[in-house]
């Protein structure tokens, strides 16, 4: 009578145990290193990036993160740099900066906000030549928010474009 | 609706979490264990539940585990096939006193950790070993000679 266990292979539980399981957990285990070296080279966001568009009377610099996730806390900052004269220096943020967006600060305040076909209008008065207007946005993403959205932003003198940044944010759950 | 999917894959990533970290490091659970495991769940939970405090948040996050979890256990019970994907087979580790160093290494085992779980057992040689196997729940059973 064999003294192998009830239920005990020796040809699968001795000699040559699944080798199906170990490729899967390796394959796992490479996936979970993949995930995290892609988090560590910003694929998932958080990190700022600047995207500057230069016109003959301003540039426009935009530094904030293209890639957030549900819950981040993040800061924008707009910098308007007058080449010339602006009589009233107006942001446009399309629609992707507000939606399911938290907005905690906006520093300093516009002199006056409207919604321009559906996007935001931040007025902020004149600037002369070689005046520098730094905007500064905190917001926090709805955990609900997830999936890519229009985040460009236009400087405007009234009605009149300036400079435009296309951008794009994209949330991941 | 988010949070069951949340909680889905949240059971797919515990499920591919504890495969990975293999069975041995989630039943020895040394201190050091035991503090990865209650990270994880904390990690776990906030993916989940996110900044939802409600009460229904709590029965469709905790129903969809749940349910998961007994659907996987019927499928590993009806379908035989599926069973090394959601457990670990039985491996031999010591035949008639002998340590099996391939299978030691498969699961990243020293024969000191073999030799410990035997003491443990009141077993104060391998040599009056007759079998050792490393369950699917990540104890080894030792059968004397």
């Amino acid at each position: 009578m064999s003294d192998v266990p009830d239920h005990l292979d020796l040809a699968r539980h001795r000699d040559d145990p699944e080798t199906a399981e170990i490729v899967a957990r390796r394959a796992l285990f490479l996936l979970l290193t993949a995930f995290a070296v892609a988090a560590i080279l910003g694929a998932f966001g958080q990190r700022p990036q600047n995207s500057v568009a230069a016109a003959d009377r301003a540039e426009l610099d935009v530094s904030a993160p293209s890639r957030v996730r549900g819950g981040l806390l993040f800061q924008a900052r707009f910098t308007v740099e007058a080449r010339g004269a602006i009589e009233n220096a107006t942001l446009v943020l399309a629609r992707g900066w507000m939606e399911s967006m938290q907005i905690n600060t906006i520093e300093p305040s516009p002199t006056e906000e409207a919604s321009r076909d559906g996007d935001l209008a931040l007025s902020f008065g004149p600037l002369a030549a070689g005046d520098r207007l730094v905007l500064y946005m905190q917001f926090q993403v709805d955990p609900t928010n997830v999936g890519h959205r229009s985040a460009d932003v236009g400087l405007y003198d009234g009605a009149e474009l300036l400079a435009r940044v296309d951008r794009t944010l994209t949330v991941f759950p | 609706m988010d949070i069951v999917v949340r909680a889905f894959f949240a059971f797919l990533f515990v499920l591919i979490v504890t495969r990975v970290m293999g069975r041995r490091e989630l039943s020895s659970l040394e201190p050091f264990d035991l503090i990865l495991l209650i990270v994880l769940g904390d990690l776990i939970q906030q993916g989940v539940t996110q900044s939802d405090y409600s009460f229904t948040g709590l029965l469709l996050a905790g129903g969809t585990f749940t349910l998961l979890t007994v659907a996987v256990s019927y499928l590993v019970f009806r379908v035989r096939r599926l069973r090394p994907v959601f457990e670990a087979e039985p491996l031999v580790l010591v035949d008639d006193g002998k340590i099996i160093d391939r299978n030691l290494r498969r699961e990243r085992m020293t024969p000191e950790e073999v030799a410990a779980e035997a003491r443990l057992q009141q077993i104060p040689s391998l040599d009056g070993v007759r079998w050792a196997v490393l369950e699917s729940n990540g104890r080894i059973s030792f059968i004397p000679r």
